[in-house]
């Protein structure tokens, strides 16, 4: 496949490896090409959240492993993968994905803050992405403010902030209503459309499935299908 | 939490700033009031106490005194052992003849006078007692009472003296076993000539006590001249007791201050594990996270501190004025010879000192917060 980004190899994650295991990965091989709009879906505890963790290097494969643009990632230090994530990887998360004390603008200047951007360049692209996310009013409004849908907004420009290779969203609709979980894939897709973004989210949502343009489904630790 | 750094510090300083008050009130009240900052003896007075042990060349020396431009003032005094008989009873005493004049530049002894005149009354043999002691002998103004004391040839001598004047120092002990003469009808009494048992000077700068003593006993033999720490090992006592109690004091509030931090900071963090957990997450380094919760907790303590110092600073800058009454205590207290109005002092250095020591504190005791913080895991 053509500009692969993500490849997983015999991917295992077993919890408990002593008392008793669970296994929440088996050998799971996937690989994402760039400017996918990809839904891994399956029941609870099928281990959608391990997956995603592991390809977003928020926690380490009991073994297999996990390249991104052909670096594997697994054998990175602690320290090399947060870095990393802070260069290559935008994530959404299901909640608590603002920093409650800053407004919208704020936040999602945060991130460049962190990758060491010029004041200019933060302050414009945040403008321009929180406007692009329908969000150019509230944009000095604190979290608690917006609505769970319009934080969910906020946490997508911040994750496209990053300039990532691409953007991680764990169950990013699951505490919206009906509209704003639409609202929400209607940004993203359309991020997906005109930058070509790619997106890999997990959901419970069928209206959200629907949406999507690769489903890869997940029974206990393993792929059911992908299609 | 702000709060409670604010009212902690605020209490602390205050009552640093109290007992540094009291400390400095007393050292201040005997030295102004009776020591003094140096005083010259004959070197076997302060031991034996005889009559005979008199300040041999008392005039070169009154001399030096009055030419060396480091003194501000000096005064001679007679002093004796002596009996007080009234009608009532007898009592030991400690008889101190003063110079009218000189005694009131040097010291402050004539604004304890709570009745009658300081010793310069138009009378014949004027003599003040403490007021404590005038009550138990039943004795007011006017009244006569009989002197006995031993003179420079070791004979006894009696003399009437006539009450002029009730004094009440910051000691009830004091008032009670002594009494005040003029110097000149003391020495009448005492010997031939005049004679002196004790100099007390005053200095321009107390800091050159060590300095003057040094010279006057290099200078002239026979004599003993000791500076303040000296004469009263009670004020030295006092002074390192002082220190003591200061940094017990400081140390018990800067550990209440680093449970406080440490506490607040714990629970803070323990509230926000989700979202430092997402900052690790998206890629804010551990060692950012690390600094990010040492700054929080310093800016917390400083804007606490700053609150609990500024309202310290004015609750020093008013009592220093008014006084903190102790009256409660005010018998016990002036039983030990200690003021019972305190006011309360501390220097800017003293304020400098605590703000960065509270400042250490912060950064010591969110250490451990800081460290948990980038331990919470991302998954
Ligand atoms: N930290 C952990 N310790 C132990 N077991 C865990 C841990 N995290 C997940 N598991 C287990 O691993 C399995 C997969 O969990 P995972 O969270 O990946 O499922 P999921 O598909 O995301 O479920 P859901 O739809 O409920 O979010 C489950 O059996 C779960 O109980
Ligand atoms: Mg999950």
């Amino acid at each position: 496949m053509e500009n692969t980004i993500i490849q997983t190899f015999d991917l295992c994650k077993i919890y408990n490896p002593d008392a008793v295991p669970v296994h929440a990965l088996r050998e799971v091989n996937i690989s994402v090409a760039e400017g996918e709009f990809t839904s891994i879906v399956g029941p609870s505890g099928s281990g959608k959240t391990t997956l995603l963790n592991m390809i977003g290097g928020l926690d380490k494969p009991t073994s297999g492993r996990v390249a991104i643009d052909g670096k594997n990632i697994t054998g990175m230090k602690d320290s090399e993968l947060i870095d990393f994530r802070l260069e290559h990887i935008g994530f959404v998360f299901q909640h608590y994905n603002l920093i409650p004390v800053f407004t919208a603008l704020e936040n999602v200047a945060f991130i460049m803050l962190l990758q060491k951007r010029t004041k200019k360049e933060m302050d414009e692209r945040a403008k321009s992405l929180l406007e692009a996310v329908g969000l150019g009013e509230r944009m000095d409004a604190r979290p608690a403010k917006l609505s769970g849908g319009q934080q969910q907004r906020v946490a997508v420009a911040r994750a496209l902030a990053s300039q990532p290779r691409f953007i991680l969203a764990d169950e990013p609709t699951a505490n919206l209503d009906g509209d704003s979980a639409m609202n929400l894939l209607d940004i993203m897709e359309k991020m997906n459309r005109e930058q070509n973004i790619t997106f890999i989210f997990s959901t419970h949502d069928q209206r959200v499935i629907d949406r999507a343009r690769r489903v890869i489904t997940m029974v206990d630790g393993g792929i059911y299908s992908d299609e | 939490m702000l709060a409670a750094i604010a009212i902690g510090l605020w209490a602390g300083v205050v009552t640093v700033g109290t007992m540094n008050g009291m400390v400095d009130q007393r050292m201040n009240y005997l030295i102004e009031n009776e020591i003094t900052h140096l005083q010259i003896h004959h070197p076997e007075y302060r031991t034996e106490r005889r009559p005979t042990d008199y300040i041999p060349n008392h005039p070169d020396i009154l001399n030096f005194l009055s030419s060396d431009e480091r003194v501000k003032a000096f005064a001679p005094r007679t002093l004796s052992d002596g009996m007080l008989q009234t009608p009532v009873k007898t009592a030991g005493v400690q008889i101190r003849g003063v110079d009218t004049e000189t005694e009131r530049t040097t010291t402050t002894f004539h604004e304890n006078m709570t009745e009658g005149d300081w010793l310069d009354a138009d009378m014949r043999n004027p003599v003040l007692l403490g007021e404590n002691l005038a009550r138990d002998h039943n004795m007011r103004i006017g009244n006569r009472i009989v002197l006995t004391f031993e003179d420079t040839s070791g004979d006894l001598t009696s003399a009437a003296f006539n009450v002029a004047g009730l004094f009440r120092s910051a000691s009830t002990d004091y008032d009670q076993r002594t009494v005040f003469v003029r110097n000149n009808d003391l020495n009448d009494l005492l010997s031939e000539e005049p004679v002196y048992h004790e100099i007390a000077v005053m200095l321009h700068d107390i800091e050159t006590a060590e300095a003057v003593s040094a010279e006057l006993n290099e200078r002239f033999g026979d004599i003993e001249a000791l500076t303040w720490t000296q004469i009263s090992p009670e004020l030295s006592t006092i002074v390192e007791l002082g220190g003591i109690m200061l940094f017990i004091v400081t140390g018990i509030i800067m550990l209440a201050l680093a449970f406080g931090i440490l506490n607040t900071m714990l629970m803070a963090l323990f509230e926000r594990m989700n979202e430092i957990a997402m900052l690790i997450s998206i890629g804010m380094s551990r060692i950012r996270v690390f600094m990010m919760i040492v700054l929080e907790s310093v800016i917390l303590t400083v804007t606490g501190a700053a609150g609990g110092l500024l309202l310290a600073w004015l609750s020093i800058a008013s009592l220093s004025e008014r006084g903190v009454n102790f009256e409660m205590f005010a018998e016990g207290i002036a039983e030990l010879g200690w003021d019972h109005i305190v006011y309360p002092v501390l220097s800017p250095n003293e304020y400098l000192a605590i703000l960065t020591l509270v400042i250490t504190i912060a950064l010591l005791s969110s250490v451990w917060p800081a460290i948990k913080a980038t331990r919470i895991r991302t998954s």
